[in-house]
């Protein structure tokens, strides 16, 4: 009674403010605990009553307590009963009742723990239905228990759960009632007991539709796959890491996210990926997606070595091509990940969300038997592709001969022109190249850089378990690789521990605690400032060089600033990562009824990153010799970044008709990030030393950064019967980044969702879903930290302290720039759910797109650092299709196709046409210009348009045309499986500089062949192609890069079950031996490494330059792995 | 009695809730964690701020050399950036490329290093005039040097921009929003007459700014640290914009003007320079390169030697044999330049060495043809060479031959100082300069910036 009082009591309250709700739910809380507390008692099954002549009342006092059932009678009625005799020892309720009413002008039932006794002539004789007591057991598909599958008896709301063995009991159970036995990832299954006696087996298939998976869409809250209302692609570990390891987890996801754009940035080792979701989302910022790692705001960004700053070269630090941050995390922890593409799924999340939410699940502990899983991999990396280098020759009629020299080193002009005693210097390098000819000392450095074999280390072990009420989860992870090229390598440890704690059946939290420490070798490749970049300095090495150590000496090379082999064996350009992740997660259930729960969810977590770099270049190298502050430089970098987040939800979930589940949830959010970043670098070392105390010149910088954002999130769910699914919700953020930082910027959202196929009027048995679905929303993409800012710059002249004013001014106004997604779609299932369909398309508007505002640079003011310059519009279209071809015991296929597509346009500009990302001048560039995609290349010939200024001409879009993914998994005779995964990217265009600098110095391949290229007669390809022909424009260097790449293959066998119980008791559970491979093949035209490039690391645009990366790897891998 | 308790942890829990929510929940400004604003020093700003202001735009006038001199080096053939690291060197910045300069060349990189000089000083001008610390006298020891220097600045993007023009005007640069809206491109006279008329306006200030600066000079500023030696190194500058005017009694009146900072039996190195350190904050000398190397290795076009007169000093001081020649892209490289032994060596800003070959240069035009000649010998003799009357009688009383020789004598005084191509342009002799390749082409002058272009096309005047 008191329950339904407050009940309704809390309705009124609704009126009331939020804070008063709160304390009023509370009051609510408290007082259920407590009733819950006097009325809680366990079912006991067994029980036992003796006494002679007792009351029935009395008799009926005694069954109760001892069974926690309720009885309820008319007390005058009872009064009536004759006094009984009993003796029942460990017997059933029903028994003991039954001896008691006896003869008695009495009958019961039993409903909901409640017995009714009443009197026999006031109550139409209900059918008295039989009830027995079974055992079970739930099995996997493969015949393996399920530990935690959840069983109900239709038509009631008794639910049992198995036992670590599978195995429940369930008593005094209905003749004919209706087990609903279900487990995520399993179809569920009604079965009968009519015809069970004692025990039944009941076998779960697995759920290839996974249809019923539950997806994390919201901040606080999950959604039925089936009910889902945007697409939202869901990565199992299976899919992620199933068929071969990755070395990041953004590796992993490369090609199986329809809509995604991922792009390996270099090859070495550690990786360096960049992802766009659905098109382009900034210019300003990163178009990199918001990563969330059990409720914790990662940090994915780069953070420079120094290796292409200041002492080392003047170059822009994005050149450095560091990894991102997300390779710290460890793979084999990851349970899922689930991809929120674009603002209509991801508009929750707010202010941060323009560029899509990947949200990470790591692996947790289940109820039942303790699990441990030892795995170990061993792999072998080695080059994809080297370009090879053509050869020399003085043959008067071969191919070139001599001219080559000439054009190379001089095209005839003689040495010190008043010395006619001194030789040409192509007379040189003809010399020096029949020199090494005679001596055989002819080299194919490429080769010897590259042409190593890297070896891939991976152990992981885990040990997971717990009870219901504890459950945990403990992991180990070393990974250790090196590279292709010597002194390379990426190293990942990682400890991680999940905890799961149900307090009480209100209450429960979780927390997981991840140390991870990551190191990686990188060398020094891309773009070169310094003649040390290995690959460049490879284009310009004929391969009659002489660069092999002499006594340990490596000689200077007369063609680069240094020699490639030096750079391999000494400098250093190293990172390590130290890092903690720690997530803590509660949830407090203040109600909880059948019709209404209410509960509150706090999250939190911190990321705490230290980065340190460092660069070493020793003094005695041949780069270090010319250098102006003298010769050897160290640069040591800390980059620490300590990100915090929290956030409170309170969800409701009530019923509204009965029919119609309501899901409110109000919340508030908070995020703040505070970096420091510092460097200290020496340039002029003392011989020998490192230190930059040690040096001529010392510089140092330190830069601080700190933030804060807070949203308030209100979201209402109304879920008819699973028919009509719509979802509304509104989010308020505010940010110190804005030039307000107070004024709360809104985020709406709205979704519906409808399943056909669950009307009654659905009658086609063979579509099992038919969802057509619309998605609103949008999120927000938040200004860079100083964005606000016009600050003075500060140097030093003379030992004295000068200021100066800013070249680039800040907008004190500056808002975040808004994204717009409208998306529409259906999905459809047939035959079962195995075939399996899905269709989205997608209108993104990114609204105040901010960017640089370039004004006229005569004023001395470059630009507005940024400012809302205008609209972008991405529009795209995602299939997928997948099913089950085959399925026969023996063997079976399962296939998944993807297709997607993004074009991008800026729709409005306020400003003038402007240069956007990296590119080298004439050979392709990009620009932020009405009408056409900033991903478009711009290049030489320059000519004069309509209005009389000269612009550069347009090529092809960076962005692919479309992407196109197959995955394949074949299962035969049962333990063996082979799968893989094909992906196409078609269309994408990169501004290939490799093959010009390989040009310039003589060495591309087809170097000697005469195609009679751009306008030219009798000239060498590698000539005609160069760009001091004035018939070459950037149309020689921007390339079609589409390619088919079979990103992942493997083959497992599970060692059959019978085979392990027979010669290993049970100790161990499961062994699985495969094979696997990354990126054997790739079918291009593309003359590159690597069609996946970029020059730039992780920008929005301008990234897929390709200058002399380092190049990429293909990886063979064994797998153990032994479950105990 | 339970229900009073109960009750209380309610209360507890609700305030536990709504405590935090007051403060927990804001969002406190943040002002810039490492820098100063710029709107600090725009009212009232104290000693320290404007001292920090004049060393600032000291410093800025050294931001502009390295991309001025290697690419008006390059044009004007007396060098070549033999960079194996940037190809555009020996391409685009020599005329090879298809269609010419880019438009969003970064050989302009100098017009917005002048430009945001020009940009310093007026905030130096600006935050002074606000400035309550200082008096009528200090205000016009820092507009005289401000306009000197922006005249100084102007001057550098003109040539380079030539019959592009310059922008000569803008709007108020501190009013936050207004764009910075700049006035239309004005022709190249018009651009030099208000660079004189700035250099007149400054030489008038430093004339009423007193006896010292309100704010320290430099010490590459020796002897041109007051208002009244740093007047004659605006004279010196008033001498340069004459000359480019052909106005050569402008010349002789400037240089008479910029005594004794002109004087034909003084020092020719007198004058201010550019001083580097090594200290943190501070920049090395840009145009430092050790010999040999093999990164980017700027190197002298062959002819500078090959042309040069026996026994000129300046060829040896100037450029260095190397020990190997460097070969890119189809040209070759016998000589480092070689001008400055240290990473700290200074940087001469402008030296009695020029005026005196601009006094040369203005005497003959006015068919002065003895003194031209004598001052040329000046320079000749102080080169190690014979003067004119012994090496070259021919020429003494040929006006023409004088030009020619005035010219070979800029050539090598000036070396890779930004002169040659601007000479060559001024006797339309461009057409002399040597193509070592068949495609290349001398440019006339700059294209004109991307984001200049851009920005009159959206904001047509």
């Amino acid at each position: 009674m008191q329950l339904n009082f407050l009940f309704k009591d809390r309705k009124k309250l609704r009126l009331f403010s939020t804070k008063v709700f709160i304390i009023m739910k509370l009051t609510v809380f408290i007082i259920t605990i407590s009733c819950m507390q006097l009325s809680a008692k366990v079912y006991s099954q067994k029980i036992s009553l003796s006494g002679e002549n007792i009351s029935l009342e009395k008799a009926l006092l005694s069954i109760g307590q001892q069974s926690g059932y309720f009885f309820l009678y008319k007390y005058n009625e009872i009064q009536k009963a004759r006094p009984i005799t009993i003796h029942a020892e460990n017997k059933s309720v029903t028994d003991v009742l039954n001896e008691c009413l006896k003869g008695q002008p009495f009958t019961y039932y039993i409903e909901n723990k409640t017995i009714v006794v009443t009197e026999k002539n006031t109550v139409p004789q209900i059918v008295q239905p039989v009830l027995k007591n079974i055992k079970g057991k739930v099995l996997d598909e493969k015949g393996q228990p399920l530990p935690g599958a959840s069983i109900m008896v239709k038509g009631t709301k008794v639910g049992y759960t198995t036992d670590i063995d599978g195995g429940f009991t369930i008593n005094n159970i209905a003749d004919d009632a209706t087990l609903v036995v279900s487990f995520i990832g399993y179809k569920p299954k009604e079965v009968s007991i009519k015809n069970v006696t004692s025990s039944i087996t009941i076998s779960l298939e697995l759920d290839e539709s996974s249809l019923n998976e539950v997806v994390v869409t919201g901040l606080a809250t999950t959604i039925k796959r089936s009910d889902a209302a945007s697409s939202i692609t869901h990565l199992s570990a299976a899919q992620l890491t199933g068929t071969t390891p990755p070395v990041t987890i953004d590796a992993a996801m490369s090609g199986k996210i329809v809509g995604a754009d991922i792009n390996q940035n270099s090859g070495a080792p550690g990786g360096g990926i960049s992802i766009k979701l659905r098109g382009l989302s900034s210019i300003n910022g990163s178009s990199e997606p918001l990563y969330v790692i059990d409720g914790v705001f990662v940090n994915n960004s780069e953070f420079s070595t120094g290796a292409g700053a200041a002492a080392f070269t003047s170059a822009g630090t994005n050149q450095d091509q560091a990894t991102n941050r997300l390779s710290d995390i460890n793979p084999a922890d990851i349970e899922s990940i689930e991809v929120l593409k674009g603002p209509s799924a991801g508009a929750i999340y707010g202010t941060r969300a323009n560029a899509g939410v990947v949200i990470i699940t790591t692996k947790r502990g289940k109820a039942g038997q303790t699990t441990v899983n030892v795995s170990q991999d061993v792999g072998w990396a080695s080059a994809e592709k080297l370009l090879g280098s053509s050869n020399w020759s003085l043959d008067a009629i071969g191919p070139q001969g001599q001219t080559k020299f000439d054009y190379i080193f001089g095209n005839g002009t003689h040495y010190a022109t008043g010395d006619p005693s001194m030789p040409g210097n192509e007379a040189t390098e003809i010399a020096s190249w029949q020199k090494a000819t005679a001596a055989g000392q002819i080299h194919d450095y490429e080769k010897i850089i590259f042409g190593n074999i890297g070896k891939i280390e991976n152990t992981a072990v885990s040990v997971s378990g717990g009870t219901e009420k504890t459950k945990y989860y403990l992991s180990s992870g070393l990974d250790n690789e090196t590279g292709i090229e010597q002194r390379t390598g990426f190293q990942r440890r990682s400890v991680k521990l999940n905890l799961d704690e149900k307090l009480t059946k209100f209450w429960t939290f979780s927390i997981g605690s991840n140390y991870l420490n990551t190191g990686n070798q990188r060398s020094f490749s891309g773009n070169d400032n310094r003649g040390v970049s290995i690959p460049y300095t490879l284009a310009y090495t004929p391969n009659y060089a002489q660069l092999l150590p002499v006594n340990g000496i490596y000689p200077n090379s007369p063609y680069t600033g240094d020699n490639p082999l030096a750079i391999v064996a000494r400098p250093i350009n190293t990172e390590n990562t130290n890092r903690i992740i720690q997530s803590f997660n509660t949830t407090l259930f203040l109600l909880q009824k059948p019709s209404n729960t209410l509960k509150f969810a706090f999250s939190g977590g911190l990321d705490f990153i230290l980065t340190e770099d460092e660069v070493y270049f020793p003094d005695d190298m041949q780069s270090q010799l010319t250098r102006p502050n003298g010769p050897g430089a160290s640069r040591f970098s800390d980059n620490r970044s300590f990100n915090t987040n929290y956030q409170g939800f309170l969800i409701d979930n009530w019923k509204l008709f009965k029919t119609v589940d309501m899901t409110t949830q109000v919340g508030v959010v908070k995020l703040s990030t505070n970096n420091d970043f510092s460097w200290i670098q020496g340039e002029g070392l003392l011989p020998g030393q490192i230190n930059p105390n040690n040096a001529t010149v010392r510089t140092s910088n330190e830069t601080f950064q700190h933030w804060t954002d807070v949203g308030y999130v209100a979201q209402q769910e109304i879920n008819w019967d699973d028919k009509v699914i719509a979802t509304g919700g509104i989010r308020f953020d505010k940010s110190t980044l804005n030039g307000d930082n107070n004024k709360l910027y809104p985020f709406p959202r709205a979704s519906l969702a409808v399943n056909l196929t669950k009307f009654d009027f659905w009658k086609e048995q063979s579509v099992n879903e038919l969802k057509l679905r619309i998605a609103y929303g949008r999120t927000g993409g938040e200004p860079l930290f100083g964005n606000s800012f016009t600050s003075l710059s500060t140097t030093s002249y003379g030992g004295l302290l000068g200021t100066l004013t800013p070249t680039s001014v800040g907008n004190p106004t500056i808002a975040p720039e808004t994204a717009q997604e409208i998306e529409t779609g259906v999905d459809m299932s047939f035959l079962n759910n195995r075939i399996t369909f899905e269709g989205s398309y997608y209108v993104k508007n990114v609204y105040n797109l901010l960017n640089a505002y370039t004004l006229s640079d005569g004023t001395g003011v470059i630009s507005y650092t940024a400012y809302p310059v205008g609209d972008m519009q991405n529009k795209g279209i995602e299939l997928a299709l997948g099913g089950t071809p085959v399925k026969q015991p023996n063997f079976a296929w399962t296939t998944n196709i993807q297709f997607w597509n993004n074009r991008t346009k800026v729709t409005r500009l306020i400003i003038p046409t402007t240069i956007v990302g990296g590119g080298f001048s004439i050979y392709g560039r990009n620009e932020l210009k009405l009408g056409s995609s900033p991903s478009a290349w711009y290049g030489s010939p320059n000519a004069v348009d309509a209005t009389g200024v000269t612009q550069p001409t347009q090529y092809e879009d960076a962005q692919p045309i479309y992407q196109v993914s197959w995955s394949n998994t074949f299962t035969f005779f049962k333990n063996f499986d082979f799968s893989f995964f094909l992906h196409r990217s078609y269309g994408n265009y990169n501004s290939n500089l490799t093959q010009k600098q390989k040009d310039l110095g003589g060495t591309s391949p087809d170097w000697s062949n005469e195609d009679n290229l751009n306008g030219t007669t009798g000239v060498p390809d590698g000539k005609a192609r160069n760009p001091s022909n004035p018939n070459v424009t950037a149309r020689q260097f921007i390339q079609d890069a589409s390619y088919l790449r079979l990103r992942e293959v493997g083959l497992n066998y599970n060692v059959p079950k019978s085979f392990l119980t027979t010669h290993y008791k049970n100790t161990i559970k499961s062994i699985k031996i495969g094979a696997s491979a990354t990126n054997l093949f790739t079918i291009t035209k593309y003359e590159g490494y690597d069609p996946e490039v970029s020059n730039y690391g992780n920008q929005s645009v301008g990234a897929s330059v390709d200058n002399t990366p380092f190049p990429s790897s293909k990886r063979i891998f064994m797998h153990l792995a032994v479950g105990f | 009695m339970k229900y009073f308790k109960i009750k209380q942890h309610i209360l507890l829990i609700g305030v536990m809730f709504m405590l935090p929510a007051c403060s927990v929940f804001e969002t406190k400004q943040v002002v810039d964690p490492n820098l100063p604003s710029q709107a600090s020093v725009l009212t009232n700003a104290t000693a320290v701020q404007i001292n920090e202001l004049g060393i600032g735009l000291q410093s800025a006038m050294r931001n502009g050399i390295l991309s001025f001199r290697v690419t008006t080096g390059s044009i004007g053939r007396e060098m070549y950036d033999l960079s194996s690291v940037e190809t555009t060197f020996t391409t685009e910045l020599l005329g090879t490329t298809n269609g010419g300069l880019s438009a969003t060349t970064g050989y302009n990189a100098s017009y917005d290093n002048f430009s945001e000089t020009r940009r310093d000083a007026a905030l130096f001008m600006n935050a002074a005039n606000n400035s309550s610390v200082l008096n009528d006298t200090q205000r016009n020891s820092v507009r005289g040097f401000c306009n000197t220097i922006e005249a100084w600045s102007m001057l550098f993007n003109l040539e380079m921009q030539y019959q592009n023009g310059i922008r000569i005007s803008f709007t108020d640069l501190n009013s936050p929003g207004d764009m910075l809206n700049p006035g239309p491109f004005v022709s190249y006279t018009a651009g030099l007459t208000e660079i004189k008329r700035l250099l007149d306006l400054g030489a008038t200030q430093l004339g009423a700014a007193g006896t010292t600066f309100a704010f320290p000079m430099t010490t590459g500023w020796a002897g041109f640290s007051t208002p009244a030696t740093f007047a004659t190194f605006n004279r010196g500058i008033a001498a340069e914009v004459a000359m480019y005017q052909s106005d050569w009694n402008g010349v002789i009146t400037a240089l008479n003007a910029a005594a004794p900072f002109f004087s034909l039996s003084g020092s020719l190195s007198t004058g201010p320079v550019f001083t580097f350190s090594t200290t943190s904050g501070d920049i090395t000398n840009p145009l430092y390169q050790l010999k040999n190397t093999t990164t980017a290795p700027l190197v002298a076009q062959n002819l500078f030697i090959s042309d040069a007169e026996a026994g000129d000093t300046r060829v040896t001081s100037k450029v260095a044999l190397r020990t190997a020649p460097r070969s890119y892209n189809g040209l070759v490289g016998n000589y480092d330049v070689y001008m400055y032994p240290t990473n700290t060596s200074p940087i001469s800003i402008m030296r009695n060495e020029e005026l005196v070959l601009m006094y040369a240069e203005a005497e003959i035009q006015l068919n002065q043809l003895a003194a031209g000649a004598a001052a040329l010998d000046v320079v000749r003799v102080a080169s190690g060479l014979k003067p004119l009357a012994v090496a070259k009688p021919a020429i003494l009383g040929n006006q023409a031959a004088l030009i020619t020789e005035m010219l070979n004598q800029r050539r090598y005084s000036l070396y890779f100082e930004g002169h040659r191509w601007f000479d060559m342009r001024r006797y339309n002799l461009l057409n002399t300069l040597p193509n070592d390749l068949p495609a290349m082409q001398v440019y006339v002058q700059m294209i004109r910036p991307f984001a200049e272009v851009q920005w009159d096309l959206k904001h047509p005047q």
